[in-house]
């Protein structure tokens, strides 16, 4: 049988190199997101009350941030046993952001640079949040501070959010 | 028992910051067609493919639909897997899996990423759900600044040893043809005055956003035996994960100490009998994201004692003339298209049993070396290569 011939469509390799071709991404879009049953106490909780919770393992009796239905230690199923978290601690470890980024989620660049830290509160549970001093020279471990809370009750509902910045105590 | 396999084919592109040459599926292809070539093996020879991208890493899903005829698997069983930073060790586990069990004979493992469409550090930061774990994130250079922090802290290392890593990388890239950033650094001078990126994180601190892919042939015993002259056998591997926000051991917030890294030591190195891993294993191919961090990871895998991490580093025993070479490629300092870079790894391991590692070939011996991927939160892999089984 005779080879059928194929019509070339390009005779030789394009003369040209491809080049980025650039995406226009436009938001706003809708973006729902469901909590669970969990960490939506945790929601409700700060939005209604101001308060930081989290729940404790029937077994270890370890209280966990962000609160868990499994305890990621004993893997036992948590049941429902909340505690409020005090709202003062101690810098325990701090770090702040140099380079500019992007949040996929909201598509805006953070705030640069900024300072977050993990706070060891009073209770000796871990949290880790933004700081609100910005100043490198004075961030220091071993700092006092508490949590400053959005005081406009619509603007709250954002759970972790809700809480702007850990504070340093004394420092009005 | 699972059945023996080996390494049969390697292949992998050159890596950079950018190629406007190629899209994602053509620039896999040629990763590809060279593993086919080591191996001497036409792709119509595939059974089966696996393959580890970072979907979101490039602002797409489905990776493995858009280049199902370029990687190969067209008409064959073709999986995907994305594991973070896990995923292109992830893939060799699947291969592992499936060759062992004795349902395909020949299979192929890809690991590919282009960082220069999308944009990594933002699709991190959104691994995180969007209403927990964002706020102290910032990507994944977050994360490594407080291993960093601690490690100091906790070692006593100060930041010329962190230095000496990444010299060492540099070194060791300038040597291999595949390598990313080939710097040409001189002196700890040279990387202690690049710019932070998350304090005490430099820019030389941290590894690049790399496009690049690698390719694996896997081959059964009896099979291996006939395609290559020097199969590298997979001897074992263990892949550990756990759920986020607890990245470091329990009691550590700051992710220095890991829980994975410790359970796949404990388990590999008993199964495969090896009790002073620094004489039991010639050769090491780590994922260290920070140069902080491969110091860490020393300790990990017990190459040395706690807190030792940096005195290996001192002196020179993980250079690639030393004792104990790590990361004689360059490592994930010098290269890192993400789904490709654990692959990356197991094929240079691999590549220096073979004795293939040309200008960056181990001058010790190699008979049998590791290969681990880290990912996630704290998420581990660990591969052992050997030369005879």
């Amino acid at each position: 049988m005779a080879k059928k011939k194929v019509k070339e469509t390009t005779e030789k390799s394009p003369k040209e190199e491809p080049e980025y071709v650039r995406i226009k991404f436009n938001q706003p879009r809708r973006y729902d997101w469901s909590t669970g049953k969990y960490l939506g106490h945790f929601y409700a909780e700060a939005k209604e009350n101001k308060k930081i919770v989290g729940n404790r393992c029937p077994k270890c009796k370890e209280i966990w941030l962000p609160p868990t239905p499994v305890c990621p230690k004993c893997k036992v199923d948590m049941g429902w046993d909340w505690r409020e978290l005090p709202q003062t601690g101690t810098v325990f470890q701090y770090t702040y952001l140099v380079f500019p980024l992007w949040d996929p989620h909201y598509g805006e660049r953070w705030a640069n640079p900024y300072a977050s830290g993990i706070i060891k509160l009073d209770n000796g549970v871990f949290y880790r949040h933004f700081l609100e001093e910005q100043d490198k020279e004075k961030l220091k471990e071993g700092m006092r501070v508490k949590a400053v809370w959005k005081e406009d009750y619509n603007e709250r509902g954002q759970g972790p959010s809700d809480i702007l910045y850990f504070k340093e105590i004394g420092k009005e | 028992m699972p059945n023996r396999l080996a390494i049969v084919g390697i292949g992998q592109t050159y890596h950079t910051s950018k190629r406007p040459d190629v899209n994602y599926a053509e620039m896999t292809r040629e990763a590809v067609m060279a593993a086919l070539a080591d191996a001497q093996l036409s792709i119509k020879d595939i059974e089966a493919t696996f393959m580890a991208n970072m979907e979101t890493f490039e602002a797409i899903y489905l990776p493995d639909h858009q280049m199902a005829a370029e990687a190969g698997f067209y008409g064959k069983p073709g999986l995907k897997v994305g594991t973070g930073g896990t995923s292109g060790a992830s893939a060799v586990a699947e291969g592992f899996y499936f060759v062992a069990s004795g349902l395909y004979d020949v299979a192929l493992v890809i690991g590919c990423e282009k960082q220069d469409c999308g944009d990594t550090t933002a699709a991190i930061s959104a691994a995180a759900t969007p209403i927990w774990g964002k706020g102290a994130t910032t990507g994944a250079i977050g994360e490594f600044a407080k291993q960093a922090l601690s490690y100091m802290k906790t070692s006593g290392a100060k930041e010329e040893h962190a230095a000496m890593v990444r010299l060492k990388a540099d070194r060791n890239a300038c040597r291999n043809p595949y390598a990313h950033l080939k710097l040409g650094l001189k002196s700890i001078e040279d990387v202690l005055k690049s710019p932070y990126l998350v304090w005490p994180l430099r820019l030389l601190d941290f590894c690049p956003q790399s496009c690049g892919a690698c390719a694996l042939i896997f081959a059964s015993e009896k099979r291996a035996k006939k395609i290559s002259k020097k199969p590298v056998w997979v001897a074992d591997i263990e892949t550990v994960h756990q759920e986020p926000f607890r990245a470091g051991s329990f009691g550590d917030p700051t992710g220095k100490e890991t829980y994975t890294q410790h359970v796949a030591c404990e388990r590999l190195y008993k199964r495969n009998g090896i009790t002073k891993p620094r004489r039991d294993i010639d050769l090491a191919e780590i994922y260290e994201p920070s140069n902080w961090e491969e110091m860490n990871l020393y300790e990990h895998f017990h190459f040395c004692g706690k807190g030792e991490g940096w005195k290996l580093i001192e002196k020179g025993i993980t250079e690639i003339e030393g004792e104990f070479p790590v990361n004689p490629s360059g490592g994930v300092l010098a290269t890192n298209p993400i789904g490709a870079t654990p692959t990356i790894r197991v094929a240079e391991a691999a590549l220096q049993i073979r004795g293939d590692g040309g200008e960056h070939q181990a001058t010790r011996e190699v008979k049998t070396a590791l290969a681990t991927a880290l990912g996630g939160p704290n998420w581990t892999v660990m591969t052992l290569l050997k030369r005879s089984l």
